[in-house]
């Protein structure tokens, strides 16, 4: 399973996670298949179980208020179905370097504009975060992050400042890359090998097999 | 406010989808001929931006905290709904697909929600205060706030409607939860919002749009709250409202017709006699004349008094 490409794991994860999300409702089989097939892909992708149970946790707070009104049965199912989609996901996640998403926003079937869109917003995230971080330090520097009044004009201020310096460097690198021949468009992603193909064909055979059949055999 | 996997049912998925790529669509069409490849940059920091400012959080009560949501923010800034749109849906997949922070199936009604339903709210509100005001540039913050703060509360409310439509929860049990705690968080958002435009009219006012001509700026603001109240008010509920159904649970509900100090008005229960359910669309398109015509003519003696 790790030697197979970026593109292969994300295409994967996908199918699960919306093969998972649109099991029937209290269909308990199907969901069963997903839970036994998202342990497999926890172990496949080598996942510190540790790092992702503290992410599950926050989530099972949230998504157990908002279903335990509909009664323990139903509530359940909708709490594990919802879970089992973050594990799939969650796992991917976990096992690639963060320099890799830019690859991953590459290898999504969306329109070009909007691909492009995406990766500069990704690529300059980690930049952004560093800004912020310094913004943050100088503000506890010099006092203005106290336990006054959340109507304040400092972190409004800060936010102001952080779109400046964003439009400034974005027209610096802008400039930067028409120097340096960029077209607007991205060079010729790769695409999946035979094998590849084969193993994504199967799982989505398999995924529309148990997803559809939870619709028509309870 | 993100909707996760599991919490959108088919038919709401699929539907939500189909109406979010529709407008997302329309949304690339209009950005490539304002934006195209050369300023993809701009837009993409811009959108990193959103994505950052969203990081701050801002405490609201009993422990809670809230962050902006970005829409009324990304629409004034980029001087645009099509490319703000695009923008806060960058956002939401983004997170959907690196943070796993909102679901892939539910993806379409997060667009449709917190990103489309979001901008166009904020900006035809925005625009309409705007226009009000007479369109002048110092304006824009108080104008966003409001939209914004507005859009919040819009925005929670068609997310309980998509939970309540998928099944999830009761729509009497999730519509009130949401909106009391968005409530607060719209406040948040619209004073964030206004006081960031404030920030930048006074460090950088070249960065924000330009002054708009009034009529030409109140066009599509006027032609959507005339739709509103033309059309929509044909599907209006018959059943009663609160007081009407208090009223009627409490036995008082006759008074009005038993007495006899009841003024008659040309468009009693939003009807005009004999027209039936073209009488009910007109009704609904004079009253929104009429207060449209009343806060345009107050809206003129402020402006002219202040000039």
């Amino acid at each position: 399973m790790l030697e197979f490409s970026l593109k292969l794991r994300l295409y994967l994860s996908l199918l699960l996670v919306v093969g998972t999300a649109l099991v029937k409702i209290e269909n308990w089989i199907s969901l069963f298949i997903y839970i036994i097939v998202s342990i497999f892909w926890v172990v496949l992708l080598r996942v510190k179980v540790e790092k992702l149970f503290k992410i599950l946790s926050l989530q099972i707070l949230f998504l157990g208020i908002l279903v335990l009104p509909q009664g323990y049965e139903r509530a359940g199912f909708l709490l594990l179905r919802s879970l089992v989609c973050l594990v799939f996901l969650i796992s991917f996640l976990l096992s690639i370097p963060a320099h890799t998403f830019g690859s991953i926003i590459r290898s999504l079937p969306l329109p070009a504009p909007l691909k492009l869109n995406l990766y500069f917003s990704v690529h300059f995230l980690e930049k952004l975060k560093i800004e912020i971080e310094k913004m943050n330090l100088s503000a506890q520097l010099r006092g203005l992050n106290g336990t006054t009044s959340w109507i304040r004009y400092t972190n409004a201020s800060m936010i102001g400042s952080l779109y400046i310096r964003t439009l400034e460097k974005a027209e610096r690198v802008n400039k930067a890359m028409y120097l340096r021949g960029f077209s607007g468009e991205f060079p010729p992603e790769k695409i999946l090998q035979t094998k590849e193909r084969i193993i994504l064909n199967a799982i989505l055979f398999l995924v529309s097999v148990i997803t559809l059949g939870s619709y028509f055999f309870d | 406010m993100h909707l996760p996997d599991g919490f959108v049912s088919v038919p709401v998925a699929l539907s939500t989808g189909i109406l979010s790529g529709g407008v997302l669509w329309v949304s690339l069409q209009k950005t490539s001929s304002t934006y195209g490849s050369r300023h993809a940059v701009v837009l993409g920091l811009t959108t990193a931006f959103i994505f950052a400012a969203q990081m701050i959080n801002f405490p609201i009560f009993g422990g809670t905290s809230g962050h902006l949501l970005g829409g009324g923010l990304a629409g004034a800034l980029l001087g645009n709904p099509w490319s703000a749109i695009l923008c806060i849906t960058t956002v939401l997949i983004i997170q959907a697909l690196l943070f796993a922070d909102g679901g892939i199936t539910a993806l379409g009604a997060n667009i449709l929600t917190m990103g489309i339903g979001s901008v166009s709210m904020a900006w035809i509100l925005s625009r309409t205060l705007l226009a009000v005001f007479g369109g002048n540039k110092k304006y824009l913050p108080i104008a966003s706030g409001i939209g914004a703060a507005i859009s919040v509360l819009g925005t929670s409310l068609a997310c309980a409607i998509i939970l309540a439509l998928s099944g999830i929860s009761e729509a009497s049990i999730i519509i009130p939860s949401m909106a009391g705690i968005h409530l607060f968080i719209g406040v948040g958002e619209g004073i964030i919002t206004g006081s960031i435009l404030a920030y930048l009219l006074k460090v950088r006012p070249d960065l924000l749009p330009g002054e708009e001509n009034t009529f030409r700026g109140i066009l599509f603001p006027v032609i959507i709250i005339f739709l509103l109240a033309g059309i929509v008010s044909l599907f209006a509920s018959a059943l009663p409202d609160g007081l009407e159904s208090v009223a009627q649970n409490l036995g008082f509900k006759n008074l009005r017709e038993n007495s006899s100090n009841v003024v008659q008005t040309p468009f009693s229960r939003y009807e005009i006699n004999g027209l039936g359910q073209i009488g009910k669309s007109m009704a609904g398109l004079l009253g929104a004349l009429v207060c449209f015509g009343i806060a345009f003519v107050i809206a003129r003696i402020v402006k002219d008094k202040n000039a």
